[in-house]
């Protein structure tokens, strides 16, 4: 790279980025990098990370711009325009409330079941060796390889003949199952790590079993079912294809398909606006829940994916 | 046993049935509604002489041919970025994998706006810089289309394959780099004999879950082009899709999904060989 910043960063050691080595890091790798180098890093990284998020945050700039601006040419005015216009019309005209509900009730719904199913069937899974045990798991595991997108089909005509299509209960159900195999898998890690002399050990010295199953339990098991949840959750909330398979009464749309119905199903021009805002709550809990809860997102990436 | 009833009932009935179904839909005229009769193997058949499938099929092979190598390169380059964990780095990898949190379908809804000709930001910033008119609308030629989706696909895509493979460098033992640093090897060195041959699990993984990402790709087709212009745009979910639900082609459709669960099933089976292999040399029992 060019050697000028390089230099004019290096001599005056005064003022440079020097508070920025204090935080803890790994002794490791860290030490061959130069300040020049680290200069360089930070900017690459920050470029970078523009990159990412400028047009997330973008998007919520123009979702608060009027229908006028929004379809022209960006522009300085842009900032000097905002409005709630877009949220208020599509509450009043649009019933956004109503689809972001019905998304909500989706997600929760599947996050729980998932939960709650993988939770007994990875402890079942880790604690007790039944006939064929390993082969049942295998078969679970296998399941997680075959695309739900390849089955819309066969799906669609059994729900259909089960009552479930055009039912939340129905997509919730099929979204659990699609987040079963991952679940279990990571339900069934979390309960094989758990030192079980542990809770013996505690029961021997007259803990009771409900203050045992807490004390030794939690720490290790909640951090599991959370991982199961969120990937639930956000599964259920940003999936696409078998809402729009499933789903077809607009009152039962979640806001994909509410998204969709603004750009296609409406006569004449789409209302970028509306639909810009009705995006950017789409949006908004994923950022939330990922930024919260990340360690755990990451947790389940590096203990269900990686190693499996 | 019961413990696992649930689990297993649920996958039984809505992954394993419905898998035994669509073999026999696809060897049947099925209709959405009325009587169906068995075809045996014709839809099968078909498909290889259906211009629209075939067309669909290359297309899909297109698009996840341009796109893979794209997303591994921006992956690895964030992933040596974030690895070390220096000051920033949990900033920096927030915000590179936001956008796959996000979610496709969103982000298409977002982007749509944007690749809008005149209005949109993809025309205001490249018009500025020179590279293309003003009022080019993205959506509607396939070229540009395509040019765009894997723009924005990369964009989408990139932080997970940083994920994975930030995983995997972290678990590589700081004593071999540092053996290295006394054998002086320069840091090309140590990225070319230390990281990439251990890193191989981790890499064979991201480009499996980047290629299958690939061969499902609907949302952005069907949200940013739907398709078109025509079905040249269409890749395979779509032609499943539109041919079952859109045409009332549920057997023949259907095959077409057979097919597809065949491919993938042939790339998973090699993931799982691939990264089994290794993991047995390593704990060598």
């Amino acid at each position: 790279m060019t050697a000028a910043p390089r230099a004019s960063y290096a001599p005056p050691a005064a003022r440079g980025p020097r508070p920025a080595d204090g935080p803890a890091a790994p002794a490791g790798r860290r030490r061959d990098l130069g300040r020049g180098g680290f200069v360089l890093y930070l900017t690459g990284g920050i470029i970078a990370a523009l990159v990412f998020l400028l047009p997330l945050a973008w998007a919520v700039l123009r979702s608060f711009m009027p229908d006028a601006l929004v379809t022209q040419a960006p522009s300085a005015k842009d900032f000097s325009h905002l409005t709630t216009a877009n949220y208020s019309g599509l509450i009043n005209t649009n019933d956004i409330l109503r689809y972001a509900g019905n998304s909500l009730l989706v997600a929760v719904g599947t996050g729980l079941l998932t939960a709650v199913i993988a939770t007994m069937a990875g402890y079942g899974f880790a604690r007790f060796r039944f006939r064929g045990s390993g082969v049942v798991f295998a078969l679970v595991l296998v399941t997680m390889m075959i695309p739900f997108q390849a089955l819309l089909t066969p799906l669609f005509l059994e729900l259909h003949s089960l009552g479930l299509t055009n039912n939340l209960a129905g997509l919730a159900l099929f979204y659990t199952t699609f987040n079963l195999p991952f679940g279990v898998f990571v339900m069934r890690n979390t309960f094989l790590q758990i030192p079980w002399e542990l809770s013996e050990a505690a029961a021997v010295d007259g803990a009771s079993a409900t203050r045992t199953l807490v004390s030794v339990l939690r720490p290790l098991v909640v951090p599991g079912i959370a991982t199961t949840v969120l990937y639930a959750f956000l599964f259920s909330w940003t999936e696409f294809v078998g809402a729009l398979t499933f789903i077809t009464s607009n009152n039962l749309y979640t806001l994909p398909l509410a998204l969709l119905n603004m750009e296609y199903g409406s006569v004449g021009q789409v209302n970028f606006g509306y639909l810009e805002a009705g995006a950017v709550i789409a949006m908004i809990p994923c950022v939330l829940l990922y930024v919260g809860l990340q360690r755990f997102y990451i947790r389940g990436l590096v203990s269900g994916v990686v190693k499996g | 046993m019961v413990l696992v009833t649930p689990a297993i009932a649920m996958v039984t009935l809505f992954v394993l049935f419905p898998l035994g179904f669509a073999v026999y839909i696809s060897l049947t005229n099925w209709p959405l509604i009325g009587s169906y009769h068995f075809v045996g193997g014709s839809n099968y058949s078909a498909l290889v002489h259906d211009p629209q499938f075939i067309h669909s099929v290359l297309f899909t092979l297109l698009y996840t041919a341009i796109v893979t190598g794209p997303i591994f390169l921006v992956g690895y380059a964030m992933a040596l970025l974030v690895r070390a964990g220096r000051f920033g780095a949990v900033f920096f990898r927030t915000a590179f994998f936001l956008p796959f949190i996000v979610g496709l379908a969103t982000e298409s809804f977002m982007a749509l706006l944007e690749l809008q000709p005149d209005s949109g930001a993809a025309d205001y910033v490249l018009s500025h810089l020179g590279l293309v008119h003003a009022n080019t609308a993205w959506t509607v030629s396939y070229g540009l289309a395509l040019t765009a989706i894997c723009v924005f696909v990369t964009w989408f895509a990139s932080g997970l394959t940083m994920m994975l493979l930030m995983a995997g460098m972290q678990g590589i033992p700081a004593e071999l780099y540092e053996a290295a640093e006394v054998d002086g090897a320069s840091w090309w060195q140590k990225e070319w004999r230390v990281t990439l041959p251990l890193l191989r699990r981790n890499i064979a993984l991201a480009l499996i879950i980047s290629v299958i990402g690939s061969f499902l790709a609907f949302n952005q087709f069907y949200i940013l082009t739907e398709g078109g212009p025509g079905t040249s745009t269409q890749p395979v979910v779509m032609w499943i899709y539109e041919e079952a639900f859109v045409q009332y082609h549920l057997g023949y459709a259907t095959a077409g999904a057979i097919a597809l669960v065949i491919v993938i099933g042939i790339i998973s089976a090699a993931q799982f060989y691939l990264l089994r292999d290794r993991d047995d040399r390593r704990t060598a029992r």
